[in-house]
């Protein structure tokens, strides 16, 4: 393994899962340990039902612009981009277990890209000695 | 006598062609040389870190007219 990324997942908006889905794949590419922390509102990403995001208020004008370009680019998804990278490399999706029971979402409710619930405290430890983001 | 295999990354946008680059270093040996198209200009500067962390070496990156070829040995599996 060349290093490990853990990002931790926090806000709910599409915007923020796009440097989710870029940065896994890249450092699955190259051969980092990839460890993803969702909690807070990104969790609602998580779910079977696949929720449809929202774009920031202040972006919301700019939302179709970016996914013109995103197609024009051949930019994938970010969910397809997470679930490529897990393809690639060593990449795991832990959902905090507070935010979990708070928001009151069972595994069972998570698509199936959620390795596992985890609590906070497991996170750090996984994280320790390598790059963290919180995005 | 390793392999030479070309993988087309062209119109495909950050991170696609190290990706793809990837994908096809997971089936290939010590000796052979990858050849990756790609038109995505981030491509010459992501080339290198993926040399870097995987212990490869690039022998070249040049352009023609907007196609960035990177030829890279695999050195190391």
């Amino acid at each position: 393994m060349a290093g490990k990324l853990s990002i931790i997942m926090y806000s709910g908006t599409a915007d923020k899962f796009i440097p989710l889905g870029v940065l896994a794949q890249a450092a699955a590419a190259t051969n980092m340990q990839v460890r993803v922390f969702v909690t807070g509102f990104a969790l609602l990403g998580f779910t079977k039902q696949h929720n449809e995001l929202p774009f920031p208020e202040e972006f919301k004008s700019f939302a179709p612009m970016l996914m013109e370009g995103m197609k024009r680019t051949n930019t994938k998804p970010w969910f397809d981009m997470l679930s490529e990278a897990k393809t690639l490399g060593d990449v795991k999706v832990y959902v905090c277990s507070l935010m979990a029971s708070v928001m009151n979402i069972k595994k069972e409710d998570m698509d199936p890209i959620v390795d596992d619930i985890v609590g906070a405290a497991s996170f750090l430890s996984d994280a320790e000695g390598g790059q963290t983001l919180f995005i | 006598m390793g392999d030479k295999i070309v993988i087309d990354a062209r119109g495909s946008s950050c991170p696609g062609p190290i990706v793809e680059l990837a994908k096809a270093y997971r089936n290939s040996k010590v000796g052979d040389t990858l050849e990756l198209w790609a038109t995505d200009a981030g491509v010459r500067a992501d080339v290198q870190a993926w040399a870097q962390k995987t212990k490869n070496q690039i022998d070249s990156i040049t352009e023609q007219e907007g196609k960035i070829v990177v030829v890279i040995k695999i050195l190391n599996r």
